[in-house]
């Protein structure tokens, strides 16, 4: 059936066919919509500009209102500028909770990538009982923070603990050790604990990172006469660096706001010696009631991760240019 | 081991229980006439009404089955679900954070030591079931008072102190011979160095949790005349009491102590000296308690029930006085709550005569009235030597924020730990002056 | 020979199995835990007889007292309730952003997905007590969702980074052919990318099922009746009990809260790994 084509379809073939799809001429609104890049865009990405602008945006603005106000709990408070600020900065235990965020982050950071770097080239090998291994070994992160954190802190009981059992029974020590009764102890604990969690995560990153550099690479170093440890930082480590600076980079943010860990772990003691920003933050906020401090205490932690990115950021930029 | 102070007093307490059990015949029948009436003329609220209390998991589980099983009786009485909802003490404060924060949560929360003067602006005034429950029972002991009257109004209605008491065991004491508990700190650290050495330390907890660190750290502090702030309000900590207060504890902790206690919670030192670890605990009646209800697990190293030998004693005095702290509770009727009025009339059921008594019956001397009147209650008569102490133990406490009243500032000091804290620092090495000056300048935010 | 063997053992066989026990000892010990007698679990470390890494009384006491007189079931029920209401928003959200993302050229491209990303750094302690207020103006407070809209915030970021990442090694090609056979480009989208990309799409749900199960912030406070209670909380809040942390129990609890989530990822292991690996890539 000839159908004329209505309405100045200036580009149009003219073509008379009863095809549904109007293609080549004047597309629908909705059609054109769909086609429009822009507006594509725009639809898919509503939902996500909505939720995370009324629940992230939103508040993180409040947050930062609050930061400025002394708010308490029942208490609307007034504007105080920067004052929580100054005051959180000349808090002894701030800066001790300031600190030992740095110390954990910076230690667990570097033991999880050297031990799952090494069990990464471990498991790049053939060996059988390969996929359970590589299963069993996932499951430290897998398994919900807070329920193996209680293991260990079980583990680690001033009382009861099974690790001072064992030492004591093997020799190594004749009084208990303050596992979590000291300061400097409890951060340690606190860091194994984080790498025993977070090295899978790293092992099974960086392994699949390996598995992308071909054989032959290793092969042609070993028969120029590289040795292991040659050719592992001549070879491997160049082209792994891209990996693991992504892999790096996101158990820093993670591990610089812990809350959950030292929470269960600790709960920020013995006197305050294992606070972490976020744990802090929550005690003066929540425990104390004194909102406006424990907002200002969280938002230390913002300008340390935005550095973190920018630089990583600018790395893989020359990473990728290069 | 009747002495003839003992056998009067028995008499005494046999006479005033006469007296209590004819009185209370009397006034009970009245008041639980009178409540089932009130009960019957009571509004008939809304179906599905219900009514969250939030309360601290008991030391002693049973208070907390006889508390369900009250609501029970409540909601039949009442004509609205009453439901109990326990939570782990040290957490309470973060929940009426959060709960104030969102305007929503439990209808009544229970208040431990002077929160009622933090959270003052989230609390309804009691101040009419604080005038009833005095009638009833006779006026409150000090710290119940000062803990729940904020400028002048009530803003929680008190419910119970757990008196804290050093529980010891008398066979290890009497081994290095020592017949009697020590009535000073001084001599406290000798015995205590003695027992160490026979790998009996004491145990007590310098964490971060609500009950046995501050009734350890304040006391303390006090008895070595030291004291937060003056009358007025102002910083007045660094003294010479606390530094003398800080220098004996930095000692102790060495000679006499578990030092794993710097990451005790309330609960480790009992488990400690059910365990056989420890020889002697500021605390609850708790661990007695414990250790006679599971007399069959829990045994000592000559194999019979521990439970046979355990003591109690005050704690020790210092060079200016032999104060204690005991915690005192109440319960806290929240202002974002949409059934006040049904709070009130709970909490006046709650806190009657017949059902107080019930419940404090249960609690076996853990617990104790708000006033004098339940000293004279049958239960002190039949309870166990070692357990007598705990009627009278409430007498002499003072309360946070000494010598100033007990502030909103008192609390958000105690909520931050300090005075634990400054004791904390001493025991793990640093100078006496210089915890007490971090202590001064931790104050000094708080109070000016 | 016999070198190559011992070089082998030394740097391979002992490494790995010092491994396997270090990461699974944890796991043994909560076993073990949660099913000795509480006399045993409390006895004094210079005791004779302490023999802590095996039992000869197991018993399933506390198994039975964390089932019969808590709400645990309860709490397995609405955390799984929720990780899977929150994976799917987030799914949803997630493969939109990332198509757009990266596969589209519009303006304020590279902007929109850094401030995406961004919101990633912004630390949950800071926003917690400013949603509480937003939760009490949506009449939210103590209901799963105000942990299924909160949940989003940080599980779409990482979806939408993942999903961009397995979009953009989708060829172009593909979508060009189906186009010129009549598609529109949300057809396109719709029955020919997606499709491709299911394992990605499970490789983040799968992620994100496990963030969602292992939150813990937001739960603790947005939540309060025992009955509307995550399994991270529950066992925080309720398990440690007055004068008696319930060791036995606890470790149950941690136990039997681990295994819906162990579960789920091991049917779906390759997904995971090759989502974790994917997206690092990518």
């Amino acid at each position: 059936m000839k159908k004329s084509i209505a309405g100045g379809s200036g580009g149009a073939a003219g073509m008379e066919v009863a095809l549904p799809h109007p293609r080549t001429s004047r597309p629908s609104g909705l059609t054109r919509f769909l086609e429009s890049e822009r507006l594509l865009a725009g639809m898919l990405l509503t939902p996500t500009v909505l939720l995370l602008g009324v629940f992230i945006a939103y508040p993180f603005v409040m947050g930062v209102w609050l930061s400025l106000t002394n708010v308490s709990v029942g208490n609307p408070g007034e504007f105080v500028g920067l004052k929580n600020f100054i005051k959180a900065w000349n808090d002894s235990i701030f800066r001790t909770a300031f600190y030992n965020t740095f110390f954990y982050t910076f230690w667990a950071t570097i033991f999880k990538l050297a031990l799952g770097m090494w069990l990464a080239l471990l498991l790049n090998r053939h060996f059988r009982g390969k996929r359970i291994v590589r299963a069993a070994m996932l499951l430290p992160f897998i398994v919900p923070t807070v329920l193996s954190t209680f293991a260990w802190r079980w583990m680690f009981d001033p009382t009861f603990s099974v690790l001072n059992w064992l030492l004591y029974q093997t020799g190594f020590i004749t009084t208990k050790l303050p596992f979590l009764s000291d300061g400097t102890y409890g951060m340690w604990c606190a860091i194994v604990v984080n790498t025993w969690r977070g090295m899978p995560f790293f092992a099974i990153s960086l392994l699949a990172g390996l598995q992308t550099i071909s054989p032959d690479l290793q092969e042609a170093a070993s028969l120029d006469g590289a040795n292991g440890w040659h050719r592992f930082w001549h070879v491997t480590w160049p082209l792994l660096k891209p990996v693991t600076l992504v892999v790096v980079v996101f158990s820093i943010i993670q591990t610089f706001s812990d809350f959950q860990l030292i929470y269960v772990l600790t709960g920020g003691g013995p006197a305050n010696a294992t606070h972490l920003l976020a744990t802090y933050a929550y005690q003066i906020g929540v425990a104390t009631g004194l909102l406006g401090e424990g907002a200002a205490v969280s938002l230390f932690m913002l300008p340390v991760l935005f550095i973190v990115v920018w630089v990583q950021l600018r790395y893989l930029r020359r990473l990728e240019g290069a | 081991m009747t002495t003839p102070e003992h056998e009067a007093s028995v008499d005494a307490l046999n006479v005033s229980r006469r007296v209590f059990l004819a009185g209370s015949a009397a006034a009970g029948a009245a008041v639980g006439l009178e409540g089932i009436l009130a009960a019957r003329r009571a509004p008939a609220y809304a179906q599905g009404t219900r009514l969250n209390i939030v309360r601290w998991v008991d030391f002693i589980p049973a208070c907390d089955v006889e508390l369900k099983r009250q609501a029970g009786d409540a909601s039949k009485a009442l004509g609205a679900e009453v439901v109990f909802e326990f939570i782990n003490a040290n957490d309470l404060q973060a929940r009426i954070t959060a709960a104030m924060q969102s305007g929503a949560g439990p209808d009544i929360i229970q208040m431990l030591h002077n929160w009622p003067h933090l959270y003052a602006n989230g609390l309804v005034d009691v101040s009419d079931l604080v005038a009833w429950q005095v009638k009833e029972q006779g006026p409150l002991y000090h710290q119940s008072e000062a803990n729940v009257k904020v400028g002048g109004k009530y803003l929680a209605l008190p419910h119970g102190i757990v008196p804290g008491l050093i529980a010891y065991r008398k066979s290890w004491l009497d081994e290095i011979g020592a017949s009697a508990f020590p009535k000073t700190y001084d001599e406290l650290r000798e015995v205590g160095a003695k027992l160490k050495k026979k790998g009996h330390p004491i145990g007590q907890t310098l964490g971060h949790t609500f009950g046995d660190a501050p009734g350890w750290a304040y006391p303390l502090m006090w008895n070595y005349g030291g004291m937060e702030t003056t009358k007025a309000g102002k910083t007045a900590i660094d003294s010479k009491g606390t530094v003398e207060a800080v220098k004996f504890m930095s000692a102790f902790w060495k000679d006499a102590c578990d030092e794993g206690g710097l990451a005790w919670d309330d609960t480790n030192n009992n488990r400690a000296f059910l365990a056989g670890e420890i020889s002697a605990s500021l605390n609850g009646a708790s661990i007695y308690i414990a250790a006679k209800r599971g007399q069959d697990k829990i045994k000592d190293d000559k194999g019979e029930p521990m439970v046979r030998d355990i003591q109690h004693a005050r704690l020790p005095a210092g060079p200016a006085g032999s104060w204690s702290y005991h915690a005192a509770f109440a319960h806290g009727v929240m202002k974002y709550g949409k059934n006040q009025k049904l709070a009130k009339d709970f909490l006046k059921w709650l806190h009657g005569k017949e059902q107080f008594g019930k419940w404090f019956q249960v609690a076996e001397g853990f617990s104790i009235g708000s006033t004098k009147f339940w000293e004279q209650h049958p239960l002190w008569s039949t309870i166990d030597e070692p357990m007598k102490l705990f009627r009278t133990a409430a007498d002499n406490s003072r309360v946070f924020g000494y010598a100033g009243p007990p502030s909103a500032k008192a609390t958000e000091a105690y909520s931050k730990y300090i005075i634990v804290d400054m004791f904390a620092k001493g025991a793990q090495g640093m100078k006496a002056e210089d915890a007490v000056k971090w202590a001064s300048e931790e104050l000094k935010k708080i109070y000016g | 020979m016999i070198e190559r063997r011992w070089k082998r053992w030394v740097y391979f066989y002992i490494p790995i199995t010092v491994f396997v026990i270090g990461t699974l000892f944890p796991f043994y010990w909560m076993l073990i835990t949660s099913i000795r007698p509480d006399a045993e679990l409390y006895r004094s470390w210079r005791a004779v007889n302490n023999a802590p890494f095996w039992t000869l009384h197991p018993t399933l006491e506390h198994y039975r007292d964390l089932m019969a007189k808590t709400t645990f079931p309860i709490w397995l029920w609405n955390t799984f309730f929720i990780a899977c209401v929150s994976t799917a928003i987030s799914l949803f959200c997630g493969l939109l952003a990332g198509y757009a993302l990266g596969r589209l050229k519009f303006p304020m491209a590279g902007t929109l997905g850094t401030s995406i990303f961004v919101t990633y750094l912004v630390p949950p302690t800071l926003l917690f007590i400013p949603l509480a207020s937003i939760i009490r103006t949506f009449q939210l407070g103590d209901t799963p969702w105000a942990l299924i809209l909160t949940y989003p915030t940080f599980l779409i970021p990482f979806c939408t980074w993942l999903l961009m990442g397995y979009f953009k090694t989708i060829p172009k090609e593909l979508e060009e052919c189906a186009r010129i056979d009549g598609a529109t480009r949300f057809g396109a989208m719709l029955r020919i990318i997606f499709p491709i990309a299911v394992p990605g799409i499970l490789s983040a749900g799968i992620f994100a099922f496990t963030l969602s199960w292992n939150e813990f912030i937001y739960a603790l406070v947005f939540l309060s009746s025992p009955e509307k209670k995550t399994v991270p909380v529950g066992v925080v809040s309720e398990l440690i009990r007055g004068d008696i942390y319930f060791w036995g129990q606890l470790m149950a609890g941690a136990l039997l809260g681990s295994i819906p989530v162990a579960v789920v990822y091991s049917f779906f292991v390759e997904y995971y790994v090759t989502g974790l690996t994917g997206s690092v890539k990518g």
